[in-house]
């Protein structure tokens, strides 16, 4: 796939981490106001729109690894997919086996918990994945 | 896949770096096709080709 005009490849890395930066900062200022939001609607529906507010940036966050997707050169993008698939089997592994578990005794879990889930495992294998590309 | 990327760098005197600005990809995907981790798209062989000029068969070869 031809990746955005002919942009350098090179910078693909810094584009991304700043558009993460500022979708990760939407998220914790959604998270942060929400409360304050929903107990100072108007109506019924600004408190319904208070409440999911910090979906939004985690919709925006599709977005960017698209974005960064079609910024970096095919290696990268063969290397993306492979984390993101690997990632996120382990990721929906781990919380189903939780699930299990919480029906044996453990807490339960809101199902906010599933992102983060899924993000530490993308982060973990991203990071194993790099270092065994060093070696 | 074998390759004699490295050689071909070496003889113009590039690094790594270098190429993977000539051909506008990672310096982790040039060590990547260096070291036969990976094999590149019809693409990215004709950009090395013609970037080295050469034919794609001159550079790449079945193991």
């Amino acid at each position: 796939m031809t990746p955005i005009a002919a942009a350098p490849v090179k910078y693909a890395g810094r584009s991304y981490i700043a558009e993460c930066a500022l979708v990760m900062g939407l998220y914790v200022a959604a998270v942060w106001v929400r409360p304050w939001l929903i107990a100072h609607a108007a109506n019924h529906d600004l408190a319904l729109a208070a409440m999911v507010a910090p979906a939004v940036p985690i919709w925006l966050m599709l977005g960017v690894v698209w974005r960064y997707y079609r910024r970096i050169d095919e290696y990268e993008q063969k290397k993306l997919l492979e984390t993101l698939a690997i990632a996120f089997g382990i990721g929906s592994c781990l919380i189903v086996t939780y699930s299990f578990l919480a029906d044996a005794g453990l807490p339960q879990l809101a199902i906010t918990w599933a992102w983060p889930t899924l993000a530490v495992s993308w982060g973990l294998t991203t990071a194993i994945r790099s270092l065994a590309d060093r070696t | 896949m074998k390759n004699s990327l490295p050689d071909l760098r070496g003889q113009r005197g590039m690094t790594q770096g270098d190429l993977a600005d000539a051909l506008n990809v990672s310096r982790q995907t040039v060590n990547a096709l260096e070291t036969g981790r990976y094999d590149p798209s019809l693409p990215l062989a004709f950009a090395i080709a013609k970037l080295f000029k050469c034919k794609i068969e001159d550079i790449f070869s079945p193991k």
